[in-house]
């Protein structure tokens, strides 16, 4: 029963750069055993293809099958969240900008701004977040608290293919993505083919 | 100099025969791509303590190169607490061999007319059907060869295998259709002994649930959880609608699990109406049940904005209220003239058009949600003027909210189909 699959940190400055992994905390128990490494990949090819097409200062939330990725990149300092369909996209969003943003400039400060590679260390706060707001109503009692009146409208797009570029695709930014490993390729190959829904993100 | 050793595929289908014989606890199966070997086999294989044979002597044997320079059966099999992974690489090999060995015995089986011939090629049949539905999860011919045999034999033991082996099979494969249909069948023949069904409903029920909350989307699955409902007992069907209550509140955008609710809900209304069933509820403890699943409804709404697959079962709800419930004795209201029903017709009426009305209201539209709701409202009112009997259209147009709701549905590009209904009504009225 699992509402939030995972969350991601990213920085994301500069345009055409390759976001950069700040924090990654995911929860993939409810995946088949083989598949969870492939789902890990998933999550974070998703999440910098996400990221990269999140200008600064604006929110979008992406629909993938019954998945949604959630992407809020605050001057630089992208949060990301992969939900089910279910979770309210208000209650994401106070997730991303409070929970996630606020508290990690509170604890890291500026610090990120100077990071060129991916961070492999977990951040524990991160992973006690997502157990913790499994149930959008916590995440709602976060809405009650966020008093600033965003202006951003947040985009919706209904599938991945129109956060994409075009005459960009999908299937050539999975075989390109150095994120995925054969492995992966296979399972997206896979699920394409016999044109299973869910088999990863 | 030794020639190239290629792979003899029937000693690699008795190898992964072999493991399935070793473990009886195993619990999921997966394909897995070569590269996958090295990732798992990092955390090294755990050896099942109460496995009948040593699974890890059996995989060190599978390992072991037979003779100098031939290649290795390593990693085609990967085996770690009670989960298989196949190397896909193989999986065609292992697939062929699986179906020659499994027609081969079949056809013995069938046709011999020596007893122990036929006894030998059954115990085949059994081994190479198990393997080939792992890598094969909807091959009817071997489903059905299992049935052949298992009703053949009344142990229940072997029906509890064949649910062992279909749930083996959904781990791969959670919408074989095939697995499922197993699955019914076992079901049957428990109930055709006159056994006592309830502990293996229950435990399906939760099979169920395990299986739709790792694979969404499964509509098979949830088929099949339906189905189990013509066998459960009243006291089952209120423990279900207990304990399935917390999870379909966070999953409202599963139709499915509202779905089985109102089958549920159903079943308990036609126990009611088969007076000599001693198995059903008061009638006044029904209509609790249903002002406290319409009350739990509206709350979710209100909460989750803009969620079809919760208006769709208020609809459900609301029309067997009105038909079933609404009445404070059992008979079934046919008269529409009666002064009871038109004031019981009247307040929920209005009750509803409150309640649409609030979810009318759009205060923004940055996330889509309450434009979706206030549709959803309206197209809930407009199928509720048209199931319900004329008095409620009557009442709708009477209501301050009708112009709010016909300004929804022209919105929606409904507008004329609701004008040319509401004219027939008002020549009927």
């Amino acid at each position: 029963m699992v509402k939030i699959t995972a969350m991601l940190v990213m920085k994301y400055v500069s345009e055409g750069a390759d976001p950069i992994i700040l924090a990654n905390a995911s929860d993939v128990s409810n995946f088949g055993f083989f598949q969870r490494p492939s789902v890990k990949e998933f999550v974070v090819f998703f999440g910098r293809t996400v990221a990269k097409r999140t200008p600064l200062n604006q929110r979008q939330s992406v629909k993938h099958e019954e998945y949604k990725v959630h992407s809020y990149n605050r001057n630089g300092l992208c949060a990301l969240g992969f939900m089910d369909d279910h979770y309210p996209v208000r209650s994401a969003f106070s997730l991303l900008n409070q929970q996630v943003l606020d508290e990690y400039q509170k604890n890291f400060g500026d610090s990120w701004k100077t990071v060129e590679a991916d961070v492999t260390q977990q951040w524990p706060y991160l992973t006690e977040s997502l157990t913790k707001f499994q149930d959008p109503a916590e995440a709602d009692k976060l809405l009650k608290i966020q008093r600033e009146l965003d202006e951003t409208k947040i985009i919706l797009h209904k599938t991945i293919d129109s956060v994409l570029e075009r005459g960009e695709k999908l299937d050539s930014l999975v075989e390109k993505s150095s994120d995925l490993s054969a492995a992966s390729q296979m399972f997206y190959k896979q699920a394409k083919k016999t044109n299973q829904c869910c088999t990863v993100l | 100099m030794m020639s190239k050793v290629t792979v003899d595929p029937y000693e690699l289908l008795a190898n992964l025969e072999n493991i399935l014989d070793s473990d009886p606890h195993i619990e999921e199966v997966g394909f897995i791509h070569p590269s996958q070997f090295a990732a798992f086999d990092g955390e090294g294989a755990v050896i099942p303590s109460s496995s009948t044979g040593n699974t890890f002597e059996v995989l060190d044997e599978i390992n072991k190169p037979k003779s100098e320079g031939a290649s290795s059966f390593e990693n085609v099999f990967l085996y770690r607490e009670h989960k298989l992974g196949i190397s896909s690489l193989s999986l065609f090999l292992l697939y062929n061999a699986a179906k020659d060995a499994f027609f081969t015995s079949y056809r013995s089986y069938r046709l011999s007319s020596d007893p122990l011939i036929k006894k030998a090629a059954e115990i085949d049949v059994m081994k190479h059907s198990r393997a080939l539905l792992l890598l094969s999860s909807d091959f009817g011919t071997a489903w059905n060869s299992r049935k052949m045999i298992v009703s053949k034999k009344s142990l229940p033991s072997l029906l509890m295998d064949e649910l062992h082996l279909s749930a083996l099979v959904l781990s791969y494969s959670p919408k074989s259709e095939r697995s499922w249909s197993h699955r019914r069948w076992v079901i049957k023949m428990i109930a055709q002994k006159d056994e006592d069904l309830q502990d293996i409903v229950q435990k399906e029920s939760v099979f169920v649930k395990t299986i739709v909350g790792n694979y969404k989307m499964n509509y098979r699955a949830w088929s099949y959880r339906c189905w189990l409902v013509s066998y459960m007992s009243i006291t089952q069907i209120l423990h279900e609608l207990q304990i399935s209550r917390d999870w379909a509140a966070l999953h409202v955008a599963d139709n499915s699990c509202y779905h089985y609710r109102s089958c549920l809900l159903l079943k308990i209304i036609e126990k009611m109406h088969h007076d000599h069933v001693s198995d059903c509820l008061p009638h006044v403890e029904i209509r609790r049940l249903w002002q406290q699943e319409l009350d739990w409804v509206a709350s979710l709404i209100n909460r989750y904005v803009g969620r079809e697959a919760l208006w769709l079962h208020r609809r459900f709800l609301s029309l067997i209220w009105m038909k079933h419930l609404a009445n404070d004795d059992d008979q079934i209201a046919l008269c529409n003239s009666c002064a009871d029903n038109i004031e019981n017709v009247s307040r929920f009426v209005k009750d509803e058009l409150i309640f649409a009305q609030q979810c009318s209201i759009v205060p923004d539209n940055d996330f889509e949600d309450y434009e979706a709701q206030a549709i959803h409202s309206a197209d809930y009112i407009a199928w509720l003027a048209k199931q319900m009997p004329v008095s409620f259209f009557v009442e709708l147009e009477k209501s301050s909210h009708y112009e709010t709701f016909k300004l929804l549905l022209y919105q929606n590009g409904k507008g004329s189909l609701w004008e040319s209904m509401a004219a027939s009504w008002r020549r009927s009225a």
